[in-house]
């Protein structure tokens, strides 16, 4: 029922102001905060907009830049033990591209990349020292990880559309989110070509006790082990030493 | 049920934390050990980054030896000149042990130290205590065990070289005199396991103290929780200060489970003969090294793994 409220409310703003209904693509703010709190297991984000002419639609999501180091087991004797270690720079966190169909049939491969639409084209800083080569191996288990555990992928179905002319699309975010600011880009394509572009963004932050925990274990870092050091002393005397001395 | 761990940046299942802390405690209920060489390695298993590992294990031990330290002290069953020497010499190993942790974490060689050393400890412990129980079960099964004579203890050479150590002292609540630095090495070598695997050293700490120091069992017992709780103490707060990586949630979980874990364990070891409890510690002590040596052994199902810098 809620997607069915954002529609109403997306027509509405777009017929009460001139200048947006005549814009081809219009997306409704979908959140500006996504808080992490103790018991955040993940959540879905709606991006709901509406478009002037029918087209082919792409949302991308985007998460912040994060690094990343990837390790090679190798054998040693009979024993499989981790070995070379690799840094991976400035490649999104996330990347989440949904689409009405495969993307692939859409735009053509120059705008694709034009866009950042390719999942394994996104631009990954592999430390310079290695040779070509052996950065294409790295890169390439980089993507494959990523895919794997859910950070990266494509879905050509994602985005529902109503009467050619409005549109939802469910993003569902996973339990493990880097903090940081997230870009939401929407592409309208009507014959191959990109007729319309928003670019919205939201953040995703740690909050309450997670975020002072977080602050004070890396800002203060001597004061919090000192003081947390103590409270376990005193939770464990709380818990073991007291009830026992009741009972004898 | 899932619970978002700031330090370790992850998701992790509180139940399972929680039985994890309740089977270490009941263990160390059930047979009196302190069981930190077994919640790293579980912690490890279940995908908690080495260092977040070993750093709230400290932590968690901290809490838990504070009730039972707290209780021998009242009971008189502390040597405290012995335990402050001891404590120097695990304060300074255990500073050499979270610098070393740090060096070992920069060239990713943390995890792979780690695991090796826990295969070969647990792998000489496991396989030694149970080859002691499983004789010491059969020894009971047969009759007039219970008035055979113990076996003669062999002529140890270390302590004949301790006593030959300079600075030799009195330690009068011991009843012992010997060189201060045996107690120093002693808690150095702790200090620096307690800083890479997270454990309390309790299981070299005690023979060490019985059979090499001749130390009176009573005292040991009490001197050696003592040492344990301001050296895991010391290394929670130098892991905290130096490598950021003591999760407070986990370590409370932690905490919580293993004191009811404790008490259950204590109340049905009451009920056990010792030597079956020693032998199912056995059990679980090789276990634990047979799993993490087969995790060596079975080629990875991808060769790559990935970590992520928390910012």
């Amino acid at each position: 029922m809620r997607w069915l409220l954002c529609l109403l409310f997306v027509s509405g703003w777009m017929l009460q102001t001139p200048s947006l209904a005549e814009e081809p693509l219009v997306v409704a703010p979908a959140t500006s905060d996504v808080r992490i709190t103790t018991d955040f297991a993940g959540t879905t984000i709606q991006a709901v907009g509406a478009m002037s002419k029918s087209g082919e639609l792409i949302i991308k999501l985007v998460g912040p830049k994060q690094q990343a180091t990837l390790s090679r087991e190798t054998k040693v004797g009979p024993f499989w033990v981790e070995g070379e270690r690799v840094k991976m720079e400035e490649a999104p966190s996330l990347l989440f591209l949904y689409a009405t169909s495969p993307i692939a049939s859409i735009l053509s491969p120059e705008d694709q990349q034009k866009y950042g639409l390719i999942l394994e084209g996104v631009w990954v800083r592999v430390e310079p020292q290695l040779k070509a080569h052996a950065a294409s191996d790295w890169r390439k288990a980089f993507f494959r990880l990523k895919e794997k555990q859910g950070y990266y992928h494509e879905d050509d179905r994602a985005i529902r559309v109503f009467g050619n002319r409005l549109f939802i699309a469910d993003m569902r975010l996973p339990g493990d989110l880097q903090v940081g600011t997230y870009t939401v880009e929407t592409l309208l394509v009507k014959s191959g070509k990109v007729v319309g572009h928003t670019v919205g963004s939201f953040k995703v932050r740690l909050s309450g006790i997670e975020r002072w925990v977080w602050n004070e274990a890396h800002d203060r870092s001597w004061l919090f082990g000192s003081l947390f050091t103590l409270l376990c002393m005193l939770v464990g005397l709380a818990l073991n030493a007291f009830p026992l001395r009741r009972t004898h | 049920m899932e619970f978002f761990l700031p330090i370790a940046h992850m998701d992790v299942n509180i139940v399972l934390i929680s039985l994890y802390g309740a089977l270490v405690g009941f263990l160390s209920g059930l047979v009196g050990v302190g069981g930190g060489f077994l919640i790293t390695p579980l912690l490890i298993f279940s995908g908690i980054p080495p260092i977040v590992a070993v750093s709230s294990g400290a932590a968690q031990m901290t809490g838990t030896a504070s009730g039972a330290s707290y209780l021998h002290w009242r009971h008189g069953n502390i040597d405290f000149k012995m335990g402050l020497t001891l404590l120097i010499g695990s304060w300074l190993g255990g500073g050499f042990g979270v610098y070393l942790a740090k060096l070992l974490l920069r060239a990713g060689q943390f995890g792979n130290v780690v695991v090796f050393l826990y295969v070969i400890l647990l792998g000489i412990i496991g396989v030694s205590m149970l080859i002691e129980s499983v004789r010491a079960v059969a020894r009971a099964g047969k009759p007039g065990a219970g008035t055979a004579a113990a076996p003669a203890k062999p002529k140890s050479l270390l302590r004949d070289w301790m006593q030959r150590l300079p600075w030799q002292t009195s330690y009068p609540a011991s009843g012992v005199r010997m060189s201060v630095v045996g107690p120093l090495l002693l808690g150095a070598a702790v200090g620096i396991l307690t800083s890479l695997m997270g454990v309390g050293g309790g299981f070299i700490m005690v023979p060490v103290m019985i059979y090499v120091l001749k130390m009176p069992t009573k005292i040991v017992v009490g001197t050696s929780l003592f040492q344990l709780l301001f050296t895991t103490a010391a290394v929670s707060i130098m892991q905290a200060g130096i490598n950021h990586s003591v999760d407070p949630f986990l370590a409370l979980i932690l905490i919580l489970g293993s004191v009811l874990g404790t008490k259950l364990g204590a109340r049905l070891g009451a009920r056990l003969p010792a030597e079956k409890l020693r032998l199912i510690l056995a059990l679980v002590v090789v276990a634990v090294a047979v799993k993490m040596v087969v995790t060596l052994l079975i080629p990875p199902g991808d060769i790559y793994a990935m970590t992520i810098e928390v910012r």
